[in-house]
């Protein structure tokens, strides 16, 4: 569970989206609904990612970029199925957000 | 009225997933009837017709009929007309490897309790009456097509045919009825050319009977 106050930034999105923008592959005129997480994690930062910060900028790492805390799904949406133009059925499994965190 | 080169069955999937209940449904039967479970099987048919069922008892009627009962223009057919022949995914659903006796079928519809009284339902609701202004013996359209996709997940289920007028029909004919070839015609016609059915339909697909989809006040 997120601390209080901390990940405020981190935000669930939506944007409603042709089939074919999601650049699958598909040839369908469906629609949908894409939701995405968006936006800061700095105040869910704890130690690790500061030491993180740190030894990255005292190049004590050599060349490893370890990843710092993300805006990322902790849930995803229910799937979604569309009929493409061959009169075929697809369905998508995690294919959008449904609650996000600073992870 | 609609233009002709608008989509009303693609408008409706694509209204579908843009509501989150419409959507989650539609998918939760699509994927059990689109798996193969075996070389032998195209997919598991009980859990197609159960999550069928779910689907028309859990998503409101504009959603749900909206992709059923949608209206397609006479020389469209195949972007409208088999994108609704493919709403209840008829290759699973629909389709057998042998298509038995519609008698054969419906003895075999009055040994299940749902089927029986969903079959019942639709016998009652949309007997035709040509002497009405509607063409049905109960001026319902709405209980009308309550029943008829009712009847969607039950051994009955029905689907429209590949015809120029809308005809619908269980996936079952009257080859080897014997002496009861009357009574399996009559059976068969009750859905492929039954007046009230199809102005139910129409009615629907045009949006000209309102009470259909909106809410009846309270009595």
């Amino acid at each position: 569970d997120r601390v209080k106050g901390q990940g405020r930034g981190c935000l669930l999105k939506e944007i409603h989206l042709n089939v074919t923008d999601l650049g699958l592959g598909y040839r369908t005129k469906e629609e949908l609904i894409f939701r995405y997480c968006s936006g800061p994690c700095f105040d869910a930062e704890t130690n690790y990612d500061k030491i993180l910060n740190n030894l990255t900028h005292n190049k004590k790492l050599d060349k490893e970029t370890p990843s710092r805390t993300c805006c990322r799904p902790v849930a995803f949406d229910d799937d979604v199925s569309f009929l493409d133009d061959s009169l075929e059925y697809h369905t998508l499994k995690k294919h959008s957000a449904r609650k996000c965190a600073c992870v | 009225p609609a233009l002709a080169k608008e989509n009303n069955c693609l408008n409706a999937a694509k209204a579908c997933n843009l509501n989150d209940t419409c959507k989650k449904y539609r998918s939760a039967y699509i994927s059990p009837c689109t798996s193969r479970v075996s070389t032998a099987e195209v997919c598991n048919k009980r859990k197609c017709h159960k999550a069928l069922r779910q689907f028309f008892d859990k998503v409101p009627p504009k959603h749900s009929y909206g992709m059923l009962f949608c209206s397609c223009p006479l020389g469209d057919q195949l972007a409208c007309s088999e994108r609704r022949r493919q709403t209840i995914v008829p290759a699973c659903s629909y389709e057998d490897k042998e298509k038995p006796n519609c008698l054969t079928l419906q003895a075999s519809c009055k040994t299940n309790y749902i089927c029986r009284s969903r079959l019942a339902d639709f016998f009652t609701n949309c007997q035709p009456e040509p002497r009405s202004l509607s063409g049905c013996l109960k001026e319902n359209y709405a209980d009308c097509l309550l029943s008829y996709s009712g009847l969607i997940g039950t051994v009955m289920t029905s689907n429209y045919l590949r015809s120029s007028k809308i005809s619908v029909s269980p996936f079952c004919d009257c080859s080897s009825s014997g002496n009861s070839k009357e009574e399996c015609d009559r059976f068969t016609e009750f859905f492929t050319d039954n007046a009230c059915l199809r102005n139910a339909i129409l009615a629907f697909g045009n949006g000209t009977d309102v009470s259909v989809w909106q809410p009846m006040p309270p009595v």
